[in-house]
């Protein structure tokens, strides 16, 4: 009959061994694999400065708030920084302090505001003091802005790139260094866009007009191709009138819209709803 | 139990006064130009900022301008200051990196718009502080080396590095929109850690010694203009 007479205090520490080894192994394994998750939190100061007088509606879709930058950065893994859901906070401080009135709206038209700005984020990058050889952690986050009339229809739209830094001395990680240089960088597009919101261009034509309606985007009608027609073909005058009205009409849509295209300044303190033409106006 | 506490607490004492008579020796300087007459009345504030406005090597630690805050507005002739942090935040977006006064020419166009001042006036804001310049490890040499068994511990080698700290304060005066003047501290000193067994680590306190330094200049300077 065989017996198995192993001890107990040998195989326990190999099993021991084996088990602690497969944690060691896992741990190692997931800090390899790991994302390194930054979430941009706090509290963004009410800019102090004489208010822009606007009533303006305050469009943050879901891309927006629901933004997250990824990137894998060779030697130092994968990054996801969390900038959305801060949004709804921060334009709504800076909103308090840069315009006279502003409402958050859901769509980018609405008859109660004068017009609507949509702020979206274009692009998102950062740095590690590794790559850079430097001291910093860094952020840039290229903002684009677009300004619908309260109809809806685009009156133009302007980038602000921001910037962020923070001294790898000061913070004791790298998610803390980054979260930093967020932070930093979502204040510099609040700065930015405070003091220059009534010099941008676009902002500041609309506003010297008074805030006018802008004619709709004209959508081309499909072209069907036909059969040439010696008979039914266009006389040359017809056709150069024809080519100077479509170039009148891709100035007009890649154009800040002039005052002459859009109603009147007001006068009373309201403004009508009904989008008007060129031609009304003219 | 009494005597055993007693002797605990001494064995603490002496350690704790060992280690501090353990501390490197720090070699400090500081210097400071006037350009105008200063003076501090009740009710009167200085900030202490750091200069950010780009990436640069000069860029003062957090710490230290918290440790220069700390030190100018504690002691006895301590003056009122306000944090960097609340300071910033109840004038944003003036004094954000890209849109701070790089010199005392862009104060006056700041201070004429009426929200600006009025918060200002709020804050009692006299002085406002600038500060630059880093402390820097440099020149280490020597190595060690720690081993674990399972019968102990220990570390046998010797290491040491020099640092240098050098900051500037630069002094405006709000309330005349000019440059009252500017502090300036060096300070250097050799941190050692000899290992025999236990590693003695005798640390130049050099960061330290040079907020010392600037903070008590700075209360001098503009109380004593």
């Amino acid at each position: 009959m065989n017996t198995y007479q192993g001890t107990p205090t040998c195989t326990l520490p190999l099993l021991l061994k084996r088990s602690l080894l497969c944690v060691f192994l896992g741990m190692l394994l997931s800090g390899c694999v790991a994302v390194k998750k930054v979430k941009i939190e706090g509290v963004f100061p009410i800019p102090v400065m004489p208010k822009t007088p606007i009533h303006l509606g305050i469009h943050l879709d879901d891309e927006l708030l629901n933004y997250t930058h990824k990137e894998s950065i060779d030697k130092y893994g994968d990054w996801e920084i969390s900038i959305g859901p801060v949004q709804q906070a921060l334009f709504t401080n800076l909103s308090h302090g840069v315009f006279q009135e502003f409402t958050m709206v859901k769509e980018n038209a609405s008859a109660e505001v004068d017009g609507v700005l949509k702020p979206n984020i274009s692009e998102v990058q950062l740095s590690l003091p590794n790559q850079t050889r430097s001291n910093y952690y860094e952020v840039w986050i290229r903002y684009k802005f677009e300004l619908f009339d309260r109809s809806g229809n685009l009156v133009g739209d302007w980038v602000l790139p921001a910037y962020g830094k923070s001294n790898k001395n000061n913070y004791g990680s790298s998610s803390k260094g980054l979260q930093a240089a967020a932070i930093a960088a979502s204040r510099d597009a609040m700065a930015f866009f405070s003091i220059n919101f009534a010099r941008e261009p676009v902002v500041a034509k609309w506003l010297g007009a008074g805030m006018p309606l802008v004619p709709a985007k004209i959508v081309p009608a499909k072209k069907i191709p036909a059969k040439i027609d010696p008979a039914k073909t266009v006389p040359a005058e017809v056709l150069a009138t024809e080519q100077n009205s479509k170039q009148q009409d891709s100035v007009q849509e890649n154009s800040i819209p002039t005052p002459s295209l859009g109603t009147p300044p007001k006068t009373d303190g309201k403004q009508t709803d009904t989008p008007q033409t060129g031609e009304d106006s003219a | 139990m009494n005597v055993l506490s007693k002797y605990t607490m001494g064995k603490y004492c002496m350690a704790a006064i060992i280690m501090m008579s353990l501390s490197g020796c720090v070699t400090s300087t500081v210097q400071q130009i006037r350009e105008t007459q200063t003076s501090m009345t009740d009710g009167d504030s200085v900030v202490i900022l750091g200069r950010r406005n780009r990436p640069s090597q000069a860029e003062a630690e957090l710490d230290f301008i918290d440790c220069v805050a700390k030190n100018v507005g504690s002691g006895n002739n301590g003056l009122q200051v306000v944090s960097e942090q609340q300071f910033v935040d109840a004038l944003f977006p003036w004094f954000e990196p890209r849109t701070a006064p790089l010199n005392t020419n862009e104060l006056p166009e700041l201070l004429q718009q009426p929200l600006l001042a009025e918060r200002l006036r709020q804050i009692g804001l006299k002085y406002l502080v600038w500060v630059e310049g880093s402390t820097q490890r440099s020149a280490q040499s020597g190595s060690l080396s720690c081993t674990a068994t399972p019968g102990g511990a220990g570390c046998f080698g010797f290491l040491t590095w020099d640092s240098d700290s050098s900051y500037e304060a630069s002094i405006w005066d709000t309330h005349t929109a000019k440059t009252a003047g500017r502090v300036s501290t060096d300070a250097s000193g050799t941190s050692y850690i000899p290992a025999i067994v236990i590693p003695i680590p005798i640390i130049a306190r050099v960061q330290s010694s040079a907020c010392n330094g600037l903070a008590n200049q700075l209360k001098q300077f503009v109380q004593s203009g």
